[in-house]
């Protein structure tokens, strides 16, 4: 066979660097170690009933054995009756209990990995806003997606299967030994073939089979695209390009196939040969012993029969035991969601007041580059402001920090005189929300849509909070109204209608101070500026900071702040500050005529 | 063919009338490989059929006290051996080819296939369909047009080794015979309910996937504002369900797994009773009571070849009836014949009409909205929906293609065009353009005219944040922003940085007439101003369409047109539109009725009100010194007087 190496493009490297950790294997020892004490019970009752059942299938052969013993030395009396009745016993406890192994293994693994996978939820939503908005929520996706997939496999089948293998093939080789001492001494000579086999596979093979799914699920993933984009790629005719990235695709991904057959290639040959020096040796050195006067023939036909059995369980292990050492990376990066700690805040720590402040903060993203520059400001009570401002001013991150998300790294926000960061989340959001351009509809029905916000609304509450926003009329109209399933999968809302639940879900919140970030940006312009004052009807009294790429909303605002590099260059009403003719003068004249 | 052959260079034209159709075709386009198969796979079930005899015949010499007779046992056991494994792993490469060649030649034919649908996909529920083929049915398919050569080896084997027995101890013989039918369809009638429960194991676990993925995306939303509680507990059900529902379906396999001991094992203990009174009676020898006992042991594995392929069936036909469907979609039929080749003279009726000359105007009969050559056209709408649907008009072509007159440019319609003249001419950017993912340099790589540098566009389309964003989340080692990767429909970035890109995209294409739907909507009014003032620099002399509302855009626009009712009602410049008509007002400066109305009462008052539009009048209307001192440091350039714009224009025809 010419070797084949492994191909040069990884489709299985990541693009984008990791934003999260990745578990340490002290850290998945662990977790694997708690999980398995978890389950503990389950797995001695696994493991016995295999046992069972193994034993059971091995009383064929060995009665077999006494046959043959009884033929060969011309035994008049064979009690065929009572040999053929122990068989069908034998039989019976065998069907019974690998029906048993097959279902308690699977429950095994079905109960380990629901706890992984609601495991992982929990630590995942209780991740500090400040974490996911610096990773975004991408690679956490595709842990709980792809990682979860991956694990399923293992924990579904490879797990139970090599705890079920293990114990056969140990069961196997005792009763060999029972049987006859040198026939399991001759059994053994295949394992340096083996060993060595394996070796060599699975040092390789794990990590080209993860990159070979990967390489498969990019083939998917290119066309994918192309439907997605359906009217992109017609406009800009990139058709071609469309078809020739797929056939690289399918190219990537053939490559690493050829490559794991090569594998499977050097690694098929070592089991079989395995497996026949197993029973070559058996029946030869066996038969020799027989010839010798040191074995019956029954003990050769029982340890023949025992051989030839041996290369199912050996077949399970090897089969599933790259599936487990796939699972581990997989593993790791679940586990590694762990060491995020998280944001303890200290509980004791509230408000008193309503008064947002900024004192000389100074806050960036990387190290040594500052996005926001000695920003003071201070919000009273009831106050609506607007930030304006060209993009990358940092009127985003401002307002960030005015809801707490983000800690400053020098100077300090503060709510009613208490420090915004040192607050858990949950204090903070009964107090700041912030509504963004990310308008998630979530998979579900509307009414669990709104009711994340407040747990215990009941419907007339839902209505109110979805006329405040204008939300009403396209609510009634839905066919089962708050009971209609949205999101994903659901009936299709318009950006504009997301946006709107985004708003109604801060109404029924109802927190004193909010923060909305492009929050109408979606919906046409009149719309949303009809939106607006409607909503503030009901906002009355709150405190809102508004980022605005539309000016219409600086107009209507008590207070607006340009922001400009990082820094705000003009504060003051509508009228003064057109009044001053400065940049936002400017570029009010030109959008108003 | 051979896996390192692959793609085809043409994956051929599929028979997709029906499902069975479409696997025959695929199975008869890999006869030859199939055949491979089969004969490996006959190679490897003889020589596994071959090791019982060898274990009889070793202990009928050893019970015969022979030892050279045991010498040549273990002599054909290796041969027997050596042909297992030499089989094995030779079914295994063609088996796999053949399996990869398959899935590899669907997935080129789906990729065909959805560039040749394009834009009929985003209106078709076809797009799913064509995602779900590609995702999950091409394994099945592959799967079983993989494993039919296996099964015809299989059960050749069955059938070599029943023989053989027939031969060696026909009375046995006959109870193996009898038995092994019984064996290979015992288990058929509980294949499709274990089937069906594995499906709806699947699909629960979709679900639960999908609760959770969503869950995390809008993770976000539930850290600012709660319900963190509400949505574990959904998951805890669905994931709990998936459990129920993974047992449940476990039941089913493993009493499959206990009929598969149970009756393989009756036939056993048939054997050991029968087998053993025969030998009592000395009409057979031992060693062929351990060979039939040995071969029924054997004969279990290519039997499981017979419930394989039974469900490789079951499972495959749903999948390649849709892949068959999926396969026979055609873009409407208007265009589908246009669209089949590229070349104009092969496509009936296109050849009668050529290419317009270039520089002509952009005419839309249907609602009268002109667009003169060289110039910049704003369209105001107020309408998206009817905006994006008058876009979508302007490219040609459009969808489900009525009875209504097709756009001309200089004069020819460009309905009688070929798809692909139509949208070279044409480039018609829709209100939600996707990203594709890639590195930067390869989403700006577009068929284009060269004209313009990806550097030129990007800076026409203030992108320099964007490069600095996309930079930053790139991995070590990527200094080149031109290198930074762009995920899936550019998620990472904001909806302004990824109008912007798209923005960028098309200006690098620099097609005779640039459509643009709202392109800056999500973008800030800062840099709104600086792209409409870009892009009207870089599109200087070429045709170009905006569907806008921002005053921003319609300032810099040559021309702008007021669509009233589905009609062009009024058109001029931005400022003279401004003045003179109420219904374009109300639609640009989004006044609310009511401001509507006192605007209309008290004209005077609101414009004494207002100091920058004093000053501005002081300083002599529109069209010139559109702000005042600190706007023109604020955005550069935006001063440009349109008259020189225009005698560049004519310059530059």
């Amino acid at each position: 066979m010419i070797g084949v190496a492994p191909p040069e493009h990884d489709p299985a490297a990541p693009e984008t660097a990791a934003t999260l950790p990745v578990g340490s294997p002290a850290t998945v020892r662990r977790y694997v170690g708690g999980l398995l004490r978890r389950h503990r019970r389950a797995f001695v009752v696994l493991v016995a009933v295999n046992a069972v059942a193994v034993i059971a299938s091995m009383v064929g052969p060995y009665l077999l054995g006494r046959v043959v013993d009884d033929l060969a030395a011309g035994a008049r009396e064979l009690h065929l009756g009572r040999v053929t009745l122990l068989f069908a016993l034998a039989l019976a406890v065998q069907t019974v209990f690998v029906r048993l192994v097959r279902l308690r293994g699977a429950m095994l693994g079905e109960e380990m990995l629901a706890d992984l996978r609601e495991d992982f939820l929990v630590r995942s939503v209780g991740l500090p806003p400040g974490v996911l908005e610096r990773a975004g929520t991408g690679d956490l996706l595709s842990r709980i997606t792809t990682d979860i997939d991956r694990l399923a496999n293992a924990m579904r089948e490879a797990v139970p299967q090599l705890a079920i293998g293990v114990v056969w093939v140990g069961l196997l080789f005792g009763a060999l030994a029972a049987t006859a001492p040198p026939l399991a001494l001759a059994a053994l000579l295949a394992l340096p073939v083996l060993v060595t086999g394996c070796r060599w596979y699975f040092k390789r093979a794990p990590s080209a089979y993860r990159s070979e799914a990967a390489g498969y699920a990019a083939v998917a993933a290119a066309l994918t695209e192309t439907v997605d984009a359906g009217r992109t790629v017609e406009g800009h005719r990139l058709g071609r390009r469309r078809i020739a990235l797929s056939e690289r695709r399918i190219t990537e991904w053939t490559a690493w196939e050829r490559y794991t057959l090569f594998l499977r290639s050097v690694l098929f040959p070592v089991i079989n040969v395995t497996f026949v020096v197993i029973l070559g040796s058996v029946l030869l050195i066996g038969g020799y012993c027989v010839l010798r006067g040191w074995l019956s023939v029954g003990q050769l036909t029982t340890g023949a029969l025992l051989a030839q059995m041996m290369i199912d369980p050996i077949g399970l292990i090897l089969r599933w035991y790259d599936e487990l050492q796939i699972a581990q990376v997989s593993l790791a990066r679940l586990v590694g969601v762990r060491e995020i700690e998280p944001e303890a805040g200290d509980p004791g720590l509230a408000p008193e007041g309503r008064d947002v402040r900024a004192d000389e903060v100074r806050f960036g993203y990387r190290e040594g580059v500052d996005v926001l520059h000695e920003v003071s400001l201070s919000v009273p009570p009831g106050t609506r402001m607007a930030l304006v401002g060209p993009s990358g001013a940092g009127k985003s991150t401002l307002g960030r920090l005015l809801a707490g998300i983000y800690a400053p790294r020098a100077g300090e926000v503060t709510l009613g005189g208490a420090r915004l960061s040192r607050m858990p989340a949950e204090r903070v959001r009964e107090h700041v929300a912030l509504v963004n351009q990310e308008h998630h509809v979530f998979v579900g029905s509307l009414r669990d849509n709104l009711r994340l916000a407040r747990t215990d609304a009941g419907d007339a509450e839902l209505w109110t909070a979805l006329a405040a926003v204008d939300a009403e009329d396209w609510a009634r109209a839905l066919e089962d109204g708050l009971d209609t399933e949205v999101g994903s999968g659901g009936t299709a809302l318009t950006p504009a209608q997301a946006q709107q639940i985004a708003l109604a879900r801060l109404v029924l919140a109802d927190p004193h101070t909010l923060v909305l970030d492009e929050a109408t940006s979606l919906l046409d312009p009149r719309a949303a500026r009809h939106l607006e004052r409607s909503l503030a009807r009901v906002l009355d009294g709150r405190t809102v900071v508004a980022i605005a790429h539309r000016l219409h909303t600086a107009h209507d605002a008590d207070v607006i702040a340009v922001v400009e590099g990082g820094r705000i260059s003009e504060l003051g009403s509508h009228d003064q500050l057109v009044a001053a003719d400065g940049a936002y003068a400017a570029l009010w004249r030109s959008w108003h005529g | 063919m051979q896996i390192s052959d692959l793609p085809y260079r043409d994956p051929g034209v599929p028979d997709a009338r029906s499902g069975p159709r479409f696997l025959w075709w695929l199975g008869r386009n890999q006869r030859a490989n199939q055949l491979v198969a089969l004969g490996w796979g006959l190679l490897h079930f003889c020589g596994i059929a071959g090791l019982p005899f060898c274990v009889g015949l070793g202990v009928e010499a050893v019970v015969d006290r022979d030892g050279g007779r045991l010498l040549r046992a273990g002599g054909l056991l290796l041969l027997a051996g050596a042909a297992t494994a030499l089989g094995d792993t030779m079914l295994h490469r063609a088996a796999v080819t053949n399996w990869i060649t398959a899935a590899a030649r669907v997935q080129q034919l789906l990729a065909r296939k959805t560039a040749e649908l394009g834009s009929a996909l985003t209106r078709r529920v076809a797009a799913g369909e064509v995602v779900a083929v590609s995702t999950g049915d091409v394994e099945k398919i592959g799967w079983f047009v993989e494993a039919v050569s296996r099964f015809l080896a299989a059960a050749f084997a069955v059938v070599a080794i029943c023989a053989g027995l027939l031969v060696l101890s026909p009375a046995l013989g006959v109870v193996v015979a009898v038995g092994v039918p019984l064996l290979a369809l015992a288990v058929l009638p509980l294949l499709p309910r274990a089937t069906r429960r594995a499906d709806a194991q699947r699909e629960k676990a979709g679900r639960a996937t999908e609760l959770a993925s969503d869950t995390v995306a809008g993770l976000r939303v539930l850290r600012g504002i709660g319900g963190e509680e509400l949505f574990l507990g959904r998951y805890r059900d669905a994931s709990q369900e998936v459990r129920q529902a993974a047992v449940h379906s476990a039941r089913m396999w493993s009493l499959i797994s206990a009929v598969q001991v149970l009756l393989p094992g009756a036939l056993l203990v048939t054997v050991i009773w029968y087998g053993a009174s025969l030998v009592q009676d000395g009409r057979i020898a031992v060693g062929e009571l351990v060979t039939v006992f040995s071969a029924v042991a054997t004969m279990l594995y290519p039997l499981r070849h017979f419930e394989e392929i039974a469900m490789a069936y079951s499972f495959s036909r749903p999948s390649a009836k849709r892949a068959a469907r999926v396969l026979s979609l055609t873009r409407d039929a208007h265009t589908a014949a246009r669209s089949a080749d590229d070349s104009p003279a092969a496509a009936p009726g296109a050849g009668a009409v050529s290419a317009p000359e270039p520089g002509g105007d952009l005419y839309d009969p249907e609602t009268g909205v002109l667009a003169p050559a060289g110039l910049l056209t704003a369209v105001v709408c107020g309408d998206p929906d009817l905006a994006g649907r008058l876009a979508e008009r302007l490219g040609g072509h459009p969808a489900g293609a009525d009875a209504s007159a097709s756009v001309l440019l200089g004069g020819v319609p460009l309905d009688e065009l070929t798809l692909d003249q139509a949208r070279t001419l044409v480039l018609v950017q829709d209100k939600d353009p996707v990203l594709l993912s890639g590195t930067l340099r390869e989403l700006l790589d577009v068929p284009a005219s060269g004209q313009v540098t990806a550097e030129r566009a990007l800076t026409a389309a203030r992108c320099s944040d964007v490069l600095e964003a996309l930079l930053q989340s790139a991995p070590d080692g990527v200094t080149d922003p031109m290198d930074a990767r762009i995920t899936e429909r550019g998620r990472s970035l904001s909806g302004g940085q990824r109008q912007r890109l798209a923005l960028a995209r098309s200006l690098v294409t620099d097609p005779e007439v640039l459509v643009l739907d709202e392109p800056t909507s999500a973008v800030d009014s800062h840099t709104e101003a600086r792209i409409a003032e870009g892009v009207a620099e870089l599109r200087r002399g070429r045709t170009t369409v905006v569907l806008a509302s921002s005053p921003l855009l319609l300032d810099r626009a040559d021309r702008v047109v007021l669509v009233h009712e589905g009609r062009a009602a009024a058109f001029g410049t931005h400022r003279d539109l401004l003045r003179s008509d109420g219904r374009y007002r109300a639609v640009v400066t989004r006044e609310t009725e009511e401001e509507q109305r006192r605007a209309a009462t008290e004209p005077v008052r609101r414009d004494t009100a207002r100091p920058g539009a004093l000053a501005e009048a002081l300083r002599g209307g529109h069209g010139d010194g559109l702000m005042g001192e600190h706007g023109d440091e604020l955005m550069g350039g935006l001063t440009d007087r349109l008259p020189d714009e225009f005698s560049e224009i004519e310059e530059s025809a």
